[in-house]
């Protein structure tokens, strides 16, 4: 496991400035969807109560809506970094130059959770004008969030890796991602569900994401926070062991 | 060298005087296989030349000490490493101009120099990016996309890209196709320069005079085996030929009757002829044109190119394997 500052340092650079570059599409767009969500929901279920929980609806939901914003985009940074890399041809670059193969992993895995990170910050400091900005354990929350943004970006370089063409993203996101996430009780709390989908959301990893955080915004959850935060964390370092493989024996990048 | 030359006085090993040793290589695709048991040395300091068809296997064997591409069986050292074992030490002395023109359309000319100098671990490196933008003549570019560059200055900025981290033994691949003229002399100005500092070149072009004139040995690769190594003066001495060409005064009557049995190409106004012949009949000939007394305007006796010892070891040739 070597790192060389300077290699290291200069892909995370590359990988912001990548997406720093194009940031109406990277920072701003996803912002507005995201805006539009906070809009909706605010207006639409202001009287509406989450069973077990004494908060009104605004404020449940927003923990759900940055996780939303971070998952997303962390997954879409590494993702496209990588698939564009491979369509223009300048995966070469990455494999002719001495990095690590950890250093490879943790360089595209911080540029996505930058952006995420990013993103998710202003989606918050929007949220404040709709439910006020009280964060109970701000500290937790910026844990998880860091967590969870590695989590996405690791996810994105398996999905940038595997995919051939632009379309290969999608279906990443649109098969696992968006169901995985808007199942995982962004919307809704998972102890409400009836019957058996309660237990089924227990095998949702972005269940105990969506959950830990809302803990650490609110102080209540459905689960243990330090459970959530066990299998968070487990999740990330199993996540980071298959992408160094990955870069090792040159999934789909090397012939 | 001094250096080089004194490691070699203390340990009478061949490591430092080795830029590259490639031991059975064999790559296959599918059913294809692109790299037959390719054995090859290259010498530290040495302008090679990897010659042969296109799909001879010349990218197949770059790609593999670059690490883009996975070898089936065999080993390679670069300047004594182990291309896989020792990967980071060995990609940094190497600077490998790829085949394929790629660019990050997110970044200028000057901005892709400066992040790549940063993947080998150097920061500040202004002064070498501007020795390279001058020396490929692409300083007025410097600050504009890739997108808006022509294709022979893209390839330029490949070549630049590999050079950045100074590295000891610089591999061109096809790095003049689509380059002009002009800038083609400059780029060659500059590797030259580059390999009398001490830096191992290896190139692959299909220029034949290109790497006539440029190279001290040469390998011609043809269906995955590498055919030939020798030097270049070596390669052309191979091959027994002599191309008389002999201008005269007015047209010609009876040469051809002299020249039965002879292999020869007469114009049709008979005022030009073109023989091929070994060297031994050079003599013989020249006799007997001189027998017939003609008025000869001009002539000119060439020599094997490096092109007729190419077209003899390469399957464009009769069956010479
Ligand atoms: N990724 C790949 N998948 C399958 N076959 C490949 C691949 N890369 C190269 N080949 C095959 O391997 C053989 C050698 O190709 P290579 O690119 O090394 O040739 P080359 O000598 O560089 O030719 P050229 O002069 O055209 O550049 C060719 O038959 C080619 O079709
Ligand atoms: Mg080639």
């Amino acid at each position: 496991m070597t790192i060389n500052s300077i290699t290291f340092l200069s892909l995370v650079r590359r990988e912001v400035a990548r997406f720093t570059k194009v940031a109406i599409q990277t920072i701003f767009a996803p912002l507005i969807s995201t805006g539009l969500y906070l809009i909706i929901f605010s207006y639409s279920f202001q009287n509406r109560e989450v069973a077990g929980y004494g908060v009104p609806y605004i404020s449940f939901i927003v923990p759900g809506l940055i996780m939303m914003s971070l998952i997303q985009n962390s997954f879409a940074n590494t993702s496209s970094s990588l698939i564009g890399a491979k369509y223009n041809g300048i995966i070469i670059d990455f494999l002719l130059a001495p990095f690590s193969y950890i250093e490879l992993s943790l360089g595209f895995m911080i540029g996505g959770m930058v952006r995420g990170l990013l993103v998710a910050t202003v989606t918050y400091l929007v949220s404040i004008y709709f439910y006020g900005g009280a964060i109970a354990h701000p500290f937790l929350a910026l844990f998880f969030a860091i967590l969870v943004s590695s989590i996405f970006s690791l996810f994105g370089i398996i999905a940038g890796l595997w995919a051939e063409k632009f379309d290969h993203v999608s279906i990443f996101s649109n098969f696992f991602i968006t169901p995985l996430t808007f199942l995982s009780g962004v919307f809704y709390s998972v102890k409400g569900l009836p019957g058996i989908w309660s237990e089924v959301s227990l095998f949702n990893p972005v269940f105990y994401m969506v959950d830990a955080v809302r803990f650490a915004f609110i102080g209540q959850s459905d689960m243990s926070p330090y459970f959530s935060a066990l299998v968070i964390f487990s999740l990330a370092v199993f996540l980071l062991v298959i992408v160094t493989y990955l870069f090792k024996i040159g999934y789909k990048v090397k012939s | 060298m001094v250096y080089s030359d004194r490691l070699r006085d203390i340990y009478g090993g061949d490591f430092v005087t080795t830029a590259i040793k490639i031991r059975d290589i064999n790559k296959t695709y599918g059913e294809l296989q692109a790299l037959d048991d390719v054995n090859l040395d290259i010498k530290k300091g040495e302008f090679f030349g990897l010659l042969g068809p296109n799909g001879a296997g010349k990218s197949t064997l770059i790609g593999i000490l670059g690490g883009l591409v996975k070898k089936d069986s065999g080993n390679v050292t670069v300047l004594g490493k182990d291309i896989i074992k020792n990967y980071r030490e060995t990609k940094k002395s190497l600077g490998i101009v790829p085949q394929e023109i790629t660019f990050d359309p997110y970044f200028t000319v000057r901005e892709t120099l400066e992040i790549h100098s940063g993947y080998f671990g150097i920061k500040d490196n202004d002064q070498k990016i501007d020795e390279l933008l001058n020396a490929l003549s692409l300083s007025d570019k410097a600050e504009i996309g890739p997108r808006q560059l022509s294709g022979g200055m893209k390839r330029r900025l490949l070549i630049a890209k590999a050079l950045v981290h100074d590295p000891e033994i610089i591999v061109l691949d096809e790095p003049t196709a689509g380059v002009d003229v002009e800038l083609r002399n400059s780029l060659w100005e500059y590797v030259i320069n580059l390999n009398n500092q001490g830096k191992t070149i290896i190139l692959t072009t299909h220029y034949l005079e290109e790497a006539e004139a440029l190279c001290d040995r040469i390998a011609i690769m043809n269906k995955g085996k590498i055919v030939k190594v020798d030097t270049k003066e070596n390669l052309i001495n191979s091959i027994d030929k002599k191309l008389i060409k002999i201008q005269f005064a007015d047209s010609v009557q009876g040469l051809e009757d002299e020249l039965q049995e002879i292999n020869f190409d007469l114009n049709k106004d008979k005022r030009e002829i073109e023989i091929e012949t070994a060297k031994q009949d050079l003599d013989k000939i020249l006799k007997k044109i001189n027998r017939l007394n003609l008025d000869i305007v001009d002539m000119n006796i060439e020599s094997a190119k490096l092109e007729d010892v190419f077209i003899k070891l390469t399957s464009l040739g009769g069956d010479d394997n």
